[in-house]
């Protein structure tokens, strides 16, 4: 079946780091090509190898469990081989360890490039050219190369010193200033990293165009996806009302932008349960307010429309706050959506790995022989073709 | 010469995740057919609408997600409808759509039913999939994210969990999309294999690599649960402060990142070897110490002032910027995150640009969003229908 992956015979060198880059390249060695990862053994890789690479047991304890939550929370003599992080973005692919800053290794490298379809690489600007692979170095190995440059915020102009990573690319973006509480500053906001996904799947499919784009007329290029740039684009209806009608939206909490109302996140009985709920027409608000027992507060005039439940939208939240918490939060998922209602858990990392739709569809594989735990699947499954599991 | 040039995707999607999908591909020179139901795509009604006045060419969410589509209306309900989506998909490589299982049963999309009639790969973005119990669930922006991504461990510990901004989870899904249609793409122009591909987009979000692959791969290894933070910073300096117009996000964790942090603000008394020891850095004192030095420098700066001083020093310290900030930012335009559409009704407008810059098959925005319908009798004649027949079929609401 291998032969058959859509990628199949397209080979990476590798030069990504942290989550973007190395995103991108992920989804292209799932889909078949041969992605080598070239690695300095002399300069970690941060974020994704493992916290740091004399992290113990106790550190372990004190970090984030995505980045140090290694089996049995013991990172062990090789933590750069078993931090969850390192599993998931490095699946697929093979490493290749080679000290590019000296000759010899720089050597090695051209001749890796030389082999290679594409080069990916979202390392701090200038990084590559420090060691002598600027895009004419890199061509001159390789004419035909398709080149995939993933820096934060862009290849010119005058922000393109800026350092981040995902938290920073986010705030540049658009994104940290949409996803607080109504109520509170952004200030408040926690880091994510949305921006990797993003960038990720967008370097993916970049690459992907420009490969056919080879195919068809023996010509490569080079790629400059700015993340911050990239990842604005999933703000669409801030940027457009922004520029349209001279607007700026700030965070409206768990509330649609859609005209949904009600939208939120309520909590349910138990300990940090939450339903997540949207009344998308005015029939899923009748279906909603039916199943909660057709209550005064629900059937009084001025509701049956979203413009009239966004005018007492906080008190419908209220209430129907007070109605979930008194139930349990399954019992409510499965019951709303008999009912017509567009609801769901707010899912842990725990009821992920016991739900049973997830189970019934074959959502998680194992991987052998490195390790016995199980990692998601990636996402397609298609006739004809699979992904491959050789972590 | 477009990267996707002679490439040919027969749209059904609707709403925002599968036209993003699409979208990627038409902006990268694919001819997209999309088929409308009759009165349109529900997104032409999303807001914002242009200047605050609704109309179904007005909706900036519609104007973005279908830049360099054609429209088709049809009445798949209908049997000519469906006879005419047929033959329209013969003109194409590749089918994505956006239906339910239970909407392709009824309106003859089926992977096997579209196959029986033409030679294309099929992708399908549903919200669950075709099996499993939830298949025939519903799905929102909040809850895909709610059920699919991390949303259990963003926000505050003493809050409920937060949805990202906008309708960004959807948009993600529809990214997926085009990583999985170019996928067939190539399996299908390589191999000469035709394909379904089942999209769940509520397998994109568990799989997001937004802290929730790793995890959920981090619960099973160690059984330990990523939970909301206590607070929004941890350690002597770090979050995001608030500077004279507005915030910046900071990341001074011990280490170089500090060491270029104090670089920046450039006062001494923050230098010195204490800063480096863990001990002090983490305790309150440091932070109150630190604080009374860090708040006043940035408030008496704006956040691009900021982060000039930033870049210089090479601090992980960048801008917190709005929708505002992005539309009128000088070197942003410069780069080309705007450009324009030329529309024939609404004239020309701005519209967000490109998601990357490539140096031969630029992306490029060739036409405005269509007007409903507006390709109708064109395709309809492409595929093999007189003048006369595609009338009757207008005239008899089959097509519009």
């Amino acid at each position: 079946m291998n032969e058959y992956l859509p990628l199949a015979g397209i080979r990476i060198c590798d030069f990504t780091a942290v989550w973007a880059g190395q995103t991108a390249t992920m989804y292209l060695a799932d889909m078949g090509a041969e992605c080598i990862k070239v690695e300095n053994p002399f300069i970690w890789n941060p974020m994704t190898r493992a916290a740091s690479p004399r992290i113990n047991r106790m550190m372990a304890a004190f970090a984030p469990p995505w980045i140090a939550g290694h089996p049995n929370g013991e990172p062990g003599p090789r933590p750069w081989n078993n931090c969850p992080a390192f599993i998931q973005v490095l699946r697929n692919k093979k490493s290749f360890t080679v000290d590019s800053r000296r000759p010899e290794g720089l050597a090695i490298v051209k001749s890796l490039i030389r082999i290679s379809d594409v080069l990916a690489e979202n390392l701090a600007l200038g990084t590559l050219e420090k060691i002598g692979l600027g895009d004419a170095a890199i061509r001159a190995e390789r004419p035909d190369i398709v080149i995939l440059h993933m820096p934060a915020f862009g290849r010119t102009g005058e922000y393109i010193e800026g350092r981040g990573y995902g938290a920073h690319i986010d705030s540049v973006a658009g994104s940290t200033v949409l996803r607080g509480y109504r109520d509170t500053a952004p200030s408040s906001n926690v880091q994510i990293f949305a921006g990797d996904f993003w960038g990720g799947m967008h370097g993916a499919f970049a690459v992907m165009t420009a490969l056919r784009h080879r195919r068809r007329t023996g010509e490569g290029q080079v790629i400059e996806l700015s993340q911050a740039e990239s990842s604005a684009q999933m703000f669409p209806q801030a940027a457009l009302d922004a520029a349209w009608n001279g607007r700026d939206s700030g965070s409206i909490g768990n509330r649609s932008i859609e005209g949904f109302v009600p939208n939120g996140v309520f909590q349910c009985a138990g300990d940090d349960r939450w339903l997540a709920l949207s009344c998308r027409s005015d029939e899923e608000w009748q279906a909603l307010v039916r199943f909660m027992g057709s209550p005064a507060w629900a059937t009084r005039n001025g509701l049956e429309t979203a413009p009239g439940r966004a005018a007492a939208e906080d008190e419908i939240e209220e209430r129907i706050e007070e109605w979930t918490s008194r139930h349990d939060l399954y019992d409510l998922f499965h019951g709303l959506q008999a009912a017509g209602v567009t609801a769901g858990p707010v899912m842990s990392a725990k009821d992920a790995v016991e739900d049973p739709h997830l189970a019934a569809n074959g959502a998680w594989t194992r991987l052998r022989p490195r390790t016995t735990t199980r990692r998601p699947t990636s996402r397609r499954r298609r006739t004809g073709s699979r992904s491959r599991m050789c972590v | 010469m477009d990267a996707l040039e002679g490439l040919t995707v027969l749209d059904l999607t609707s709403q925002i995740a599968g036209p993003y999908a699409t979208k990627l591909l038409a902006d990268m020179g694919a001819r997209v057919i999309k088929v409308e139901k009759p009165g349109g795509d529900a997104a032409r009604s999303l807001g914002p609408a242009l200047h605050d006045q609704p109309g179904t060419e007005r909706s900036a969410t519609y104007q973005f997600l279908n830049t360099n589509k054609e429209s088709v209306v049809l009445d798949l309900k209908n049997e000519a409808g469906r006879e005419a989506l047929y033959r329209i998909a013969r003109l194409a490589d590749m089918v994505v759509q956006s239906f339910s299982p239970a909407q392709e049963e009824r309106l003859g999309t089926t992977y096997e039913a579209l196959r029986a009639r033409a030679d294309v790969s099929v992708l399908s973005m549903t919200n669950f999939g075709h099996t499993g119990p939830y298949r025939d669930y519903k799905l929102s922006d909040t809850v895909v994210f709610a059920m699919g991504g991390e949303m259990f461990s963003h926000g505050l510990l003493d809050r409920e969990p937060l949805k990202l901004g906008g309708t960004a989870a959807l948009l993600q899904c529809g990214a997926m999309g085009a990583v999985a249609a170019m996928g067939a793409v190539h399996a299908k122009e390589v191999h000469g294999v035709s394909q379904h591909v089942d999209l769940a987009l509520f397998d994109t979000q568990i799989n997001s690599i937004d802290r929730r692959s790793a995890a959920i791969l981090a619960y099973r290894f160690s059984g330990r649960l990523q939970e909301r933070a206590a607070g929004p910073s941890a350690g002597v300096a770090g979050g995001i402060y608030p500077t004279a117009d507005g915030y910046v996000e900071v990341t001074a964790t011990s280490g170089s990142y500090w060491l270029r942090f104090v670089e920046m603000i450039d006062d001494d008394a923050l230098r010195g070897p204490k800063w480096l020891d863990p001990a002090f850095a983490m305790s309150p004192a440091a932070k109150e110490e630190a604080d009374a030095i860090v708040y006043p420098w940035m408030l008496t700066r704006t956040k691009l002032e900021v982060w000039a001083e930033a870049r210089r020093a090479h601090a992980m310290v960048a801008p917190v910027l709005t929708a505002m900030d992005l539309a009128n930012d000088p070197v942003f335009r410069e780069r080309g995150l705007w450009t324009e559409v030329h529309h024939k009704i609404l004239g020309t407008l701005p519209m967000f640009g490109r998601p990357y810059v490539f140096e031969k098959t630029p992306w490029r925005i060739r036409q405005a969003a269509p007007m409903l319908g507006e390709h109708t009798d064109g395709v309809l004649a492409e595929a093999g229908y007189p003048a006369a027949e595609i009338s009757r079929m207008k005239s008899q609401g089959v097509a519009g």
